[in-house]
């Protein structure tokens, strides 16, 4: 992560922080246990594609940006009532033929 | 001639031989035929000369995000269909299983394979491999944002069709009811040219007006379906579907470019159904 927060943010980065602020806002209405679980897990990815995604790679930002607004939308509906992730690794496995 | 003397004295010999000679023997029969073996021979020499096409291929992975490419694939076109469909999916199949594209029914109906090949937007199970050594150079179509390889995010042209509301909307209950609206031929006959579209989004994508504009300009594909229910003769909102549309961004961002008529795989003419709502505006 480059600039600091308290310097002035770029309009990707205010982007990023609103759809992080929404992700939360939208927690908030969903029960106790569940609030819990969709704050850790929104926390964790945000975290960890801040320190793994290049900043200039605006490109890729803005599909996540695109994804997450899809998300938003799907959780801010009264009927989803939790997120839950699953971690696919990236290693290439050649499955044997049977 | 002789194939059937030499059958007839086979005919006579088993005959003779079941009766009298022992089972152990048997006859061997001599065909006038080429053996399989002999028949194999003449194979190889046709298959040895083939015919190898490069298609470039817009390549684009969000799991690692890196600039996109144009990945080069040579195919040979005489183990292929004719269709740039058979091309992709035999890419898919023999030489990168990475490759992704949306398909469904490969006679050019689903409107899934919609994509920029050589610079035109089309139906990939439409567009025949264009014959010569020339490269094909394939691309998602232009504009739009791109979810991973040739595939595209449709959801705001879907949100526009869905905008225009394409639904019979009546205010009084049918003239016999319980039963269908009746509809004159000639009235039906105003509806051809506009209920054939698929929503495969080529036109859309091929307006440079919606390029600049796609979230306020409707697009061709959706001002064609606003027509099409405009000029229902059994839907009764008429003139409330025209103040929907007489926006000064919906509907008079078209140009008549006229690059939606020309790209459209079903052949219509989305340009001259805009027309038409244009003038419905002036005198209505």
């Amino acid at each position: 992560m480059g600039a600091s927060k308290g310097q002035k943010l770029s309009g990707m980065q205010k982007q990023v922080l609103s759809l992080y602020r929404g992700f939360l806002r939208a927690a908030r209405s969903k029960p106790a246990e569940d609030r819990r679980q969709i704050e850790s897990i929104v926390s964790a990815e945000f975290r960890q594609n801040s320190k793994q995604v290049d900043r200039k790679n605006f490109l890729y930002i803005e599909y996540l940006l695109r994804r997450g607004k899809k998300q938003l939308d799907q959780l801010k509906s009264p009927d989803t009532i939790g997120l839950s992730s699953v971690n696919v690794s990236s290693s290439k496995k050649q499955n044997a033929d049977t | 001639m002789a194939t059937s003397l030499i059958r007839r004295a086979m005919n006579v010999t088993s005959r003779v031989s079941s009766s009298t000679v022992a089972p152990a023997s048997r006859l061997v029969l001599v065909r006038p035929y080429a053996s399989e073996a002999e028949a194999q021979k003449v194979e190889p020499k046709a298959a040895a000369s083939t015919n190898m096409k490069t298609f470039q291929i817009y390549r684009w992975n969000p799991d690692n995000p890196a600039k996109p490419q144009l990945q080069d694939y040579k195919i040979d076109l005489k183990e292929c269909g004719p269709m740039v469909l058979d091309a992709l999916i035999k890419i898919k199949n023999e030489i990168d299983p990475s490759l992704t594209f949306r398909r469904s029914c490969r006679e050019g109906i689903c409107g899934s394979c919609a994509m920029n090949i050589n610079g035109c937007n089309g139906l990939a199970c439409l567009t025949k491999i264009e014959s010569g050594s020339s490269e094909t150079t394939i691309t998602p179509l232009p504009h739009m944002f791109v979810i991973k390889d040739l595939v595209v995010d449709m959801t705001n042209f879907y949100n526009q069709y869905k905008s225009i509301e394409p639904w019979l909307k009546r205010k009084n209950p049918p003239p016999t009811a319980g039963k269908e609206i009746p509809q004159s031929k000639k009235d039906r006959a105003k509806l051809d040219g506009m209920y054939e579209c698929i929503l495969c989004a080529c036109c859309s994508t091929s307006c440079p007006s919606y390029w600049w504009n796609p979230e306020s300009y409707l697009g061709p594909a959706a001002l064609l379906h606003a027509n099409r229910w405009i000029s229902d003769s059994r839907d009764e909102y008429t003139k409330e579907r025209l103040d929907a549309v007489n926006d000064e961004y919906k509907l008079y961002r078209c140009h008549t470019i006229l690059n939606c008529a020309r790209a459209c795989p079903k052949g219509l003419n989305p340009g001259k159904q805009i027309q038409h709502i244009k003038q419905l505006q002036l005198t209505g």
